[in-house]
């Protein structure tokens, strides 16, 4: 595949672009959805295209093609495309320098995915269905997805860079309704791993222990009580508290996206109360969003994006990086061939404070806590919303009863100066997909953090 | 690009190797698609992408039990390969009783104005300065306007499908779009990113109205205003109210969800669910319509289906498997998922009914309300219980018939069926969305939430 790549780079070098750069993918993917125990979908495809991306005149030109025989084409039409949005530019784009990589990225798996035969999978799958249904008699519908690859990246750019590295997915989602009379609840879990194979579903990712935390869910809402609406003094659970510093910091902290938004020249200003940190990691061992390499062939790195309540850093790609005079951070990522890369987030989380287990409900006489989230989205203006499908009453500062779905909410610049308490106490990363108009996993976390009223709006019905 | 002939010989052959070599039942989609977009990055064009691609997608059965394969390959080789592997698929699964058969063979009617050759012979060079020109005028339409994202484009779809009932449709389709997403800074912040587009089968968008809908409603975010929790009117603009129906109602009008208990109205045809001045419907023949097509994703020909009528629930959303499973017909309402095999039952173009009067008439009537044009979080909604909290972004504060400003973390918490139950007006004028039909529609006593 190198050759093929380093052919098609040198066509474009030889039209004159400033920068080529070829990201072939060949591998396998497959996906299996069971609904009730019935199989709705069972695809397997070996997959293999080319994205070309060429930086002419100051613009680019961007092509995706399956067809491997016809790159030169693919890459004459990249440079012919950045030529003809080039001369509406007022500022051409860089790309900051970095150093070319020629490396192997491997991972080193027990057992392939691709190799791990369907009826294995399928007997997961049912095995799942049946913990979830066995949970409790009133859960009536079961859906359990999963997903898997296994293949091989190409980056081959005019700079000299060539890397190859290992893509590796296994991936499992349930999604679990219950009713009682005509009340109905629905509750979602997922797990997933990008550095081990199949052995992670075996030993980790376990039917009894995704199915189990999906039905548990479900059965908490079918018997919680609604929550109240207006603002409370609340705790966000590791969950939750990953989701927000996703969602609400991390996007703005996106350098391509924060030029239009509330974190906006506030570089080395104060943005949050004292004491909070917020990171983000693609070097973490075996976490979802760590990777050697981004899709431009930089390297990835811990970004500390909040040190002790300053924006301190931005995550960039080699574009924004010299638009802003900011170091190429390793966070260029892209879906598949079929996307450019674009600026994402990897492992995100805010690091531990002092606060003891004890300390973090003390004194609440009405709140939340809040431990696991169903979605969330962010706005430029810094509103954030996180739909929550599991979260508790905490009634003189004990936890009580279960809440049925509600959101929260808040405008995160505002929201960060009433963080009261974050607890000391370690934290698992929430595996979990991001959507910027392509997919990217990600991970995010937290210790348990306490904001005082004020903070967080509860949007709850009565 | 492949015509259609040449796609559909290629589906008709899949289908054949694939009987030839022992399933019952077999059918193959294709989509060809040649997609031409110019981006928007920070008040710039910023790139120019074209993306062309053919893909298979294979599902088959051996006896009753399923396979399904995915080629992004157009060959006979590549198809047999893929054959094979859904064969192999099919092999390992289990056995599903409730399956019948595939489609019958239809007649399709011929619905006009789903391909302009204009479109066609789209260069390059006229995205590019469709889309300089709408930053232009963006920039120009209102101070401190910040073309953020967006972008011009073109997209040329042909499609066939076959199988082993003798079900063969192949359908061409053109689209070309504007996308303007902006914002402005508000002194220490910024306006939340605001969203307008066109989108049509030719080349005759209309930028002017995108480019001041953005504006107009960049001004109103700048003047920012304070607003009270409680129960008021609201209005939701078509953008807003189609994401939430489609994580809340329009789940639980799908064939499926309702076959599996897992819709709250599965008993409800012939009550009425919602205000009777609600009338929506699924169509996925009007001309006008951007999932207008001849044939759903397994060749069964689009209608149009009454879901609301007059707030009363008329009927679900079928595809084959699922109308099979209980004794309907399919809606011609299946939308397939080629590289995951997954066949979905989906709405092709929502339409509400429209009312008498002018949103601005409307909205000259309202004491004290809210406009809400966009949301966040419709997708965090529990589709099962229709249970709702999200923020509205942008959101206007209506005081005395005026719009007055923008209300930071305005909150909507509710059931979606109590909602529909206090729609009380439509406006007169549709938008045409992709996907949506539809004029804003006001609620009434809505639990609105907002930031202390």
């Amino acid at each position: 595949m190198f050759d093929v790549l380093q052919k098609a780079v040198d066509v474009g070098r030889n039209l004159g672009a400033t920068y080529v750069e070829l990201r072939g993918e060949d591998g396998f993917i497959e996906y299996i959805q069971m609904d009730d125990g019935r199989i709705n979908a069972l695809t397997q495809r070996i997959e293999r295209g080319v994205a070309v991306r060429v930086l002419a005149d100051g613009a680019w030109g961007f092509v995706t093609t399956s067809e491997l025989d016809v790159l030169d084409k693919a890459v004459r039409d990249a440079y012919s495309m950045a030529k003809a949005a080039a001369p509406t530019r007022h500022e051409p784009i860089k790309i900051a320098e970095t150093k070319p990589y020629k490396d192997t990225a491997d991972i080193k798996m027990k057992r392939d995915p691709r190799s791990v035969p369907v009826a294995e999978k399928i007997r997961y799958m049912e095995q799942m269905t049946k913990v979830i249904r066995d949970y409790d008699s009133r859960i009536t519908a079961v859906t359990v997805k999963v997903r898997t690859a296994s293949g091989l990246k190409y980056v081959v750019t005019s700079e000299g860079t060539q890397i190859r590295s290992r893509q590796l997915l296994v991936w499992a989602y349930p999604w679990v309704t219950a009713k009682e009379g005509a009340r109905l609840s629905a509750a979602r879990f997922e797990e997933a791993s990008t550095h081990q194979g199949w052995e992670y579903m075996e030993k980790v990712a376990t039917p009894e222990f995704v199915g189990q935390q999906a039905a548990r869910k479900a059965k908490l809402q079918l018997e919680g009580v609604p929550a109240k609406a207006g603002s409370f003094p609340c705790v966000l659970g590791p969950r939750v508290i990953g989701v927000l510093a996703h969602e609400a910091l991390g996007h703005l902290s996106e350098a391509d996206l924060t030029a239009n938004s509330a974190f906006a020249g506030k570089l080395g200003q104060v943005v949050a109360a004292e004491g909070v940190y917020m990171t983000d990691d693609g070097t973490i061992p075996g976490e979802i969003g760590s990777a050697k390499y981004d899709d431009e062939g930089t390297p990835t790195s811990r970004v500390e994006i909040i040190r002790n309540s300053v924006l301190t850093e931005l995550l960039t790609n080699r574009e924004y990086a010299a638009k802003n005079g900011l170091r190429p951070t390793g966070n260029a990522r892209a879906e598949s061939y079929l996307f450019p890369p674009i600026i994402r987030m990897r492992n995100t989380y805010f690091e531990r404070g002092d606060a003891t287990e004890d300390e973090m409900l003390e004194g609440i006489d009405f709140g939340y806590y809040c431990a696991d989230f169903r979605a969330g989205q962010a706005q430029t203006n810094a509103s954030f919303q996180v739909g929550i499908q599991e979260a508790y009453e905490v009634v003189n500062g004990k936890i009580g009863r279960p809440i049925t779905d509600l959101s929260i909410s808040g405008i995160a610049t505002d929201s960060l100066f009433k963080i009261e308490l974050i607890s000391r106490k370690e934290f698992p990363f929430e595996n979990g997909r991001c959507g910027k108009g392509q997919e990217a996993l990600v991970g995010s976390g937290g210790p348990d953090i306490r904001f005082s009223k004020g903070g967080i709006t509860f949007g709850g019905k009565t | 690009m492949k015509t259609e002939r040449e796609l559909m010989d290629l589906c008709q052959y899949a289908v054949s190797v694939g009987q030839k070599r022992g399933a019952n039942a077999i059918e193959v989609q294709c989509d060809s698609r040649i997609d031409l977009d110019a981006g928007i990055e920070l008040g710039e064009v910023n790139s120019v992408s074209r993306s062309v691609g053919t893909e298979f997608a294979v599902r088959l059965y051996l006896g009753k039990r399923m396979g399904s394969a995915f080629t992004n390959i157009p060959t006979r080789e590549a198809l047999d390969e893929g054959v094979s592997m859904a064969l192999s698929a099919a092999k390992a699964t289990t056995e599903d009783k409730d399956w019948q058969r595939l489609p019958e063979p239809r007649t399709y009617k011929e619905i006009p104005g789903l391909w302009e050759e204009a479109v066609i012979k789209c260069e390059p060079d006229k995205v590019v300065r469709l889309t300089a020109d709408m930053v232009k005028k963006a920039a120009a339409a209102e101070e401190g306007l910040i073309a953020a994202y967006g972008g011009s484009g073109t997209s040329i779809h042909v499609m066939a499908y076959a199988n082993s009932s003798g079900t063969a449709v192949a359908q061409k389709l053109t689209s070309a779009y504007l996308f303007l997403a902006g914002v402005a800074p508000t002194g220490a912040s910024m306006t939340p990113l605001v969203q307008s587009y066109d989108v049509k089968r030719g080349l005759q968008l209309d930028m002017d109205r995108v480019v001041d809908e953005v504006a107009s409603n960049i001004r109103l975010c700048k003047k920012k205003v304070k607003a009270n929790s409680g129960k008021f009117s609201v209005i939701l603009h078509p953008q807003a109210y189609s994401e939430l129906l489609q994580y809340t109602l329009l789940m639980s009008v799908r064939g499926d969800n309702v076959a599996r208990g897992k819709s709250k109205i599965a008993d409800k045809i012939g009550d009425t669910i919602a205000s009777p001045i609600l009338t929506i419907t699924d169509d996925g023949t009007t001309p006008k319509g951007m999932h207008t097509s001849v044939a759903d994703d397994e060749g069964v020909p689009r209608q149009r289906t009454p879901i609301i009528e007059k707030g009363v629930l008329r009927s679900f959303l079928w595809d084959t498997y699922w109308g099979n499973k209980m004794g309907v017909k399919s809606t011609g309402n299946a939308k397939r998922n080629m590289r995951q095999g997954l066949l979905e039952i989906a709405t092709s173009n929502l339409v509400v009914g429209l009312g008498k009067r002018d949103i601005a008439e409307i909205i000259s009537g309202v004491k004290q309300g809210y406009l809400v044009r966009n949301l966040q979080g419709a997708h965090s909604s529990n589709p099962e219980s229709g249970d709702f909290s999200i923020v509205g972004n942008p959101a206007f504060l209506i005081e005395n018939g005026e719009l007055k400003g923008a209300v930071d973390g305005l909150m909507l918490a509710g059931n979606i069926y109590e909602l529909l139950k206090n729609a009380v007006e439509t406006a007169k004028t549709p938008h045409y969305l992709e996907g949506t039909i539809g004029p804003e529609v006001v609620f009434k006593d809505v639990q609105v939430v907002v930031k202390e």
